[in-house]
């Protein structure tokens, strides 16, 4: 069991600050779970394995848009972060292909932009 | 390669479905050879709703609203190629959600500590036990103005201030993660999306009034915020957050978690400290108060798990800062579970004092369908309705009580012109009947009374004066109960006798449900002149009820007619009348 004091919480923030990473974040709660993002999630991370891919993926709560889960929010360098709603397998494949690899959005499946953070 | 991102949302243009603005872009974009540098989307939802074409450029984070189609040329022209913005079109409207409870979740990963003390996490927790001064944490929450999110709304740094000064060596303090109103699962949504707001909440409570045991108390129906809260109780303990000398200070603390089997009065905290303890889930007349005789009759600080996650922000930033949001006796955010017929459900968190056409129309994206909003219901079981007349009210403690509903845990369902009224007062009275603990009499004879003059008006065997029996009734059950189930079980009915008289009188006198819900008053019959004589209702129909052949058309014989709206479902002719 490791003490944290004050500097390691400082040291642990520091570390964790964006690494400028692209990642895929899949809503995990309740709501999300119940529509499928264990799959999804799933699916992700079989697929990044497959091919190699350099980019993270991760799980949160709930995003609070409880209409469109699956959701699954991408963030890729030079492209704004958006969250794609109501994500199936063959959303996964068109996110991957497309936004991931191809540095376009994916068309029609977009529910959420999030501005610059 | 440096693209512009442009998206464009045209759903919920009402007047023109035919056009189909994307090809108009990029038609436009081709014509003027930009198609290479552009990428149009067109996407579902963009935040902003009933305001026409909305066209979002990104890179320049322009947002245009109610363009009109004339207006897509000078977009390409000016803004996508030279990259000036057009002054007259731009959307300009601050945001109406505000994200303090729900800060992290959606943005952390609820099972990694680390990932929550990156955002800050126990940098309170921190603050408050190198400071040591456990009155000036309620100090700072009399500022903050924060009040229980449980559905009483008690000042926070009250509770916590009477809990510290009964003199005792031995203190508690309680989540109530017991969360079992139909419709809302806010504090689901903390709890799985970012547990250790809520724990950093529980020790600063503990150490503000002077106690070194918590407990949680979540409901076993949310396995995952069980799983998601244990895991991030490990974590803590293995940071030294949570044990013995706490972030090098001499305070220890100590959490274990309950799991309540499921009963919505073990959300009351009296029956939840009994529930604690082992004995049966039944509340106990208060005064003595939790805070002066609760768990063990030990003091007892027990609140809300919502109330809880505002805590280390307040800490951290300060009881002023808090304070100016919301309004002058409600103060902060409040997070609603937004649910019914409105077309984005979802968890929103917003200002109080915001009103409720806002949550529902601006936030939530309106209604789903075409039929017009009759009210909101908010408050759950213990709450009433909001009609459609009073949607722009600022949403506060005082003006729902003032308008018969309550703040309560945070349920918002939206009612439109399907939903009965007296149905719907039914449908949450019969959940407390189901509910209460038997404990007293108001409370289980007075609800089961109710619910049969309702039952027997939805039936269609409803007299006037059990309107009056109601009334009666619910006053009865309103001052005589033991605990706030009983006592406001019976709000849902007198809200809606009170803005929907109507509907009753309808049920009871003209023997008619408008909204169609209550099957006995139903009648359902053939339309001649749509039918087409294709059988699909008499083949579908579960009791035989339809007769006839293709010659002499088809009938329902009310008799054998169980209203289950079959052959209004399988008709694909219109052809069945449900009146
Ligand atoms: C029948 C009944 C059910 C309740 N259920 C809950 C609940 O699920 N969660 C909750 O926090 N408070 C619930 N309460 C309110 C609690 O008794 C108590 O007021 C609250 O936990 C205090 O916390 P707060 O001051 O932070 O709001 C319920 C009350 C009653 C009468
Ligand atoms: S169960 Fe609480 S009033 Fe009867």
């Amino acid at each position: 069991m490791i003490k944290l004091t004050k500097n390691d919480l400082d040291k642990i923030k520091a570390a964790h600050q964006d690494d400028g990473r692209d990642w895929i974040k899949v809503g995990m709660s309740t709501c999300g779970i119940a529509a499928g993002a264990d799959k999804v999630y799933a699916l992700f991370v079989e697929e990044i394995k497959k091919r190699k891919l350099d980019i993270q993926i991760k799980k949160c709560g709930c995003q609070g848009m409880c209409y469109s889960e699956p959701s699954v929010e991408v963030r890729v360098k030079g492209l704004p972060d958006v969250i794609y709603g109501k994500v199936d397998k063959e959303g996964v494949i068109k996110i991957l292909d497309k936004h991931i690899c191809g540095n376009t959005l994916v068309k029609d499946s977009i529910y959420e932009l999030r501005t610059k953070r | 390669m440096d693209q512009k991102i442009v998206f464009i949302k045209d759903t919920g243009i009402e007047n023109d479905r035919t056009k189909d603005y994307y090809a108009l872009f990029l038609n436009l974009l081709r014509e003027n050879s930009l198609e290479d540098q552009v990428q149009i989307n067109r996407v579902a939802d963009i935040g902003i709703y009933n305001q026409g074409l909305v066209v979002k450029i990104f890179e320049q984070d322009v947002i245009y609203a109610n363009v009109k189609e004339e207006q897509i040329k000078e977009i390409v022209l000016k803004t996508i190629k030279e990259g000036k913005v057009i002054k007259e079109l731009l959307f300009q409207s601050p945001p109406k959600q505000l994200r303090i409870v729900l800060r992290n979740c959606g943005e952390i990963d609820p099972e990694n500590i680390d990932e929550y003390i990156a955002k800050d996490g126990y940098q309170a927790l921190n603050k408050a036990v190198q400071e040591n001064k456990p009155e000036k944490i309620i100090e700072e929450l009399k500022k903050s103005g924060l009040r229980g999110r449980g559905g009483a709304g008690f000042p926070t740094w009250l509770k916590w201030k009477l809990t510290r000064e009964t003199p005792e060596a031995q203190k508690y303090v309680i989540c109530n993660a017991d969360e079992g109103d139909p419709g809302a699962y806010m504090d689901r949504g903390v709890l799985e999306g970012d547990p250790h707001s809520v724990i950093e909440g529980l020790i600063l409570a503990g150490f503000a009034i002077g106690a070194n045991k918590g407990y949680f108390y979540v409901r076993a129906e949310y396995p995952l915020a069980v799983q998601r809260v244990e895991l991030a109780l490990a974590q803590a303990y293995d940071h030294g957050l949570l044990g013995k000398n706490i972030l090098g200070s001499n305070f220890n603390f100590e959490i274990d978690i309950r799991l309540g089997a499921g009963a919505f009065v073990c959300g009351e905290e009296t029956a939840l400290i009994a529930s604690i303890e082992g004995r049966r889930g039944t509340p106990r007349p208060r005064p003595p108060y939790p805070s002066v005789k609760g768990l063990w009759d030990k003091p007892t600080a027990i609140n809300n798990v919502e109330t809880l996650a505002n805590i280390a922000p307040i800490i951290l930033k300060g009881g002023d800062w808090y304070a100016a949001i919301g309004t002058e006796k409600s103060k902060g955010t409040k997070v609603f579970a937004l649910t019914g017929k409105v077309k984005n459900s979802g968890l929103v968190e917003v200002p109080m004092g915001i009103t409720l056409r806002e949550i529902v129309y601006d936030i939530g994206g309106g209604m789903i369908s075409s039929k017009g909003i009759k009210a909101v219901q908010t408050g759950g079981p213990s709450g009433g309705v909001i009609p459609q007349e009073y949607l722009d009210t600022p949403v506060d403690y005082e003006n729902l009580q003032k308008l018969g509903s309550i703040m309560g845990s945070g349920g918002m369902i939206v009612m439109d012109e399907d939903d009965c009224m007296v149905d719907i007062a039914k449908f949450y009275l019969g959940f407390c009947v189901d509910e209460s603990c038997g404990k007293c009499v108001p409370c289980r004879i007075g609800g089961y009374q109710m619910l049969a003059l309702l039952d027997k008006i939805t039936e269609g065997q409803g007299k006037l004066e059990d309107i009056e029996k109601l009334k009666r009734i619910a006053l009865a059950m309103q001052k005589a109960s033991l605990c706030a189930l009983g006592q406001t079980a019976a709000n849902p009915v007198v809200s809606t006798l009170k803005y929907f008289f109507a509907e009753y009188q309808d049920h009871i006198v003209d023997k008619k449900c408008r909204s169609h819900k209550c099957k006995h008053l139903l009648n359902y019959s053939i339309i001649q002149d749509k039918c087409k004589r294709c059988r699909v209702c008499l083949i579908n129909c579960p009791v035989n009820a339809i007769s006839g052949d293709k010659e002499q058309g088809f009938l329902v014989d009310p008799k054998i007619c169980i209203r289950c709206g079959k052959c209004y479902e399988v008709c694909k002719f219109n052809a069945i009348a449900k009146e």
